[in-house]
């Protein structure tokens, strides 16, 4: 259609697929291992090969973060005024009448959301690591039991910003999840919601 | 069911070794490949397939050439144990009702977890990367017998037998305080020392690291409620603001 454009490209949306689905693995495992709940353990053929999977999941999601460097960091390091009044004005979210400032491809939750969960996602994917592979070295223990803290730390973030991101992303904002399945969104959606970005882009 | 325990009399062991034997003849496991590093401590370390071993301590005394000092080193069947507080394995690590702390090399999935949360470095690992250690002999234990070690000890330095006994029976002159009585909820084995502990090779204060304690007391309800309230907010949200739905988001002009 000529009135939509493209906000993801195809790689994006896999890749942003990849990470969904790899996140829901080694969340429900990890709920699992936290508080021993057999019947996860049996959803996954018991607690070993749990272990085997949430170890590889682990994988493809540290791999599929690493190539959303790629789509987003620049953007969400661009940081101006606009997205300190953005902060101030709650994105909008608190009141019907608050006109937000103009964002660019990204708006300032977006980004802060980004940088969270990147964040999070390299420190519980190093500490994963460790935990997993136990490099030979002295002190062994002591770095075991920093990794075992700050992946748990790094857990507790991820799983209260991704829910929020889901909701977002879905029945707070009608419209915008069809960017995962398409890529692609209404120019006059995007010019509410993104301008500074269709401006850029001269759509 | 009473809690079981041993106790340990260094000063009653004459360093025969004994009960090394006996436990790996009881729990069936295969003698250590070692090297004579001028001790006669050995193997120099606990490993899989040495649940007990003695460590030997020299030092030096007025009295004879040397004080030998010879200490059961195993594992202590702590009543709160940081092996099994951080094990994410359910059943991997489990208490009997006489108060041993057992496992279950099924259950187990060799993360090697519980080294960490050990006080005492007493977790070691088989080669398919599967907890080994003491259990208190727990299949002897459970038909009324006593541990293998304190079983074949001529002399009385490991006594097996319940808890509260032991303590009261133990209190001698110079033997006043058991290592082990209060340490961790109180440890299932308890050492009749006669100078400080460290001297023996035991830490003073034995403690589940702080890392762990922080993690079960605040991390992992955290998880749970932080995934739950970003529900809850949303939900709430949603129904307080509702959605931006398109018509109404306003162009900043
Ligand atoms: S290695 Fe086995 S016993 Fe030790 S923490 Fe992991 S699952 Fe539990
Ligand atoms: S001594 Fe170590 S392995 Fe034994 S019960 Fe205590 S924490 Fe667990
Ligand atoms: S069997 Fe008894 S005397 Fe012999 S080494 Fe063991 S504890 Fe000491």
């Amino acid at each position: 259609m000529s009135n939509m454009v493209r906000k993801a490209s195809v790689f994006e949306i896999l890749n942003h697929w990849s990470l969904a689905v790899s996140f829901f693995i080694l969340t429900v495992s990890g709920f699992g291992f936290l508080y021993h709940i057999e019947g996860v353990g049996s959803i996954f053929g018991g607690f070993n090969q749990m272990k085997t999977i949430h170890n590889w999941a682990g994988v493809v999601f540290s791999v599929s973060l690493f190539f959303t460097l790629f789509s987003y960091i620049v953007e969400a390091l661009s940081i101006s005024g606009d997205d300190i009044a953005w902060i101030f004005k709650g994105g909008g979210y608190f009141s019907k009448k608050t006109v937000v400032p103009p964002q660019g491809k990204l708006n300032t939750g977006q980004k802060l959301y980004y940088l969270t969960v990147l964040i999070a996602g390299i420190a519980i994917t190093a500490t994963g690591l460790v935990i997993w592979l136990r490099p030979e070295m002295a002190d062994i223990r002591k770095w075991i039991l920093l990794s075992h803290l700050v992946h748990n730390i790094s857990f507790v973030f991820m799983v209260i910003a991704i829910p929020l991101h889901i909701y977002l992303a879905t029945l707070a904002n009608p419209g915008t999840v069809r960017i995962m399945f398409y890529g692609t969104v209404p120019v006059e959606w995007a010019r509410k919601r993104h301008p500074k970005w269709v401006q850029k882009i001269g759509a | 069911m009473t809690r079981k325990a041993l106790l340990i009399s260094p000063e009653a062991c004459i360093g025969c070794r004994g009960c090394q034997i006996a436990c790996k003849e009881w729990n069936q496991l295969p003698a250590t490949k070692t090297i004579n590093k001028g001790t006669v401590e050995n193997p120099p370390d606990l490993n899989a397939n040495l649940y007990n071993k003695i460590r030997y301590v020299e030092l030096p005394s007025e009295a004879n050439m040397v004080r030998w000092l010879f200490v059961s080193q195993r594992c202590m069947h702590c009543e709160d144990a940081g092996c099994m507080k951080i094990c994410p394995a359910p059943g991997a690590l489990y208490k009997t009702k006489e108060g041993a702390v057992a496992f279950n090399k099924d259950k187990c999935i060799g993360c090697k977890l519980c080294a960490a949360g050990c006080p005492f470095n007493v977790p070691r690992f088989d080669e398919k990367d599967k907890i080994s250690k003491c259990h208190l002999c727990s299949d002897r234990i459970t038909e009324g017998l006593s541990p293998a070690c304190a079983k074949t000890c001529p002399t009385g330095a490991i006594q097996y037998g319940d808890r509260d006994g032991i303590i009261s029976d133990s209190k001698k002159p110079g033997y006043e305080k058991l290592y082990g009585q209060a340490d961790l909820g109180g440890l299932g084995v308890l050492y009749a020392f006669k100078d400080a502990p460290k001297l023996y090779g035991l830490d003073e204060k034995p403690a589940i690291p702080e890392s762990i304690v922080f993690w079960h007391n605040v991390l992992k309800p955290l998880a749970y409620i932080g995934l739950g309230g970003a529900v809850a907010a949303s939900l709430l949200h949603y129904v307080a603001f509702g959605p931006k739905k398109d018509e109404e988001v306003k162009k900043d002009e």
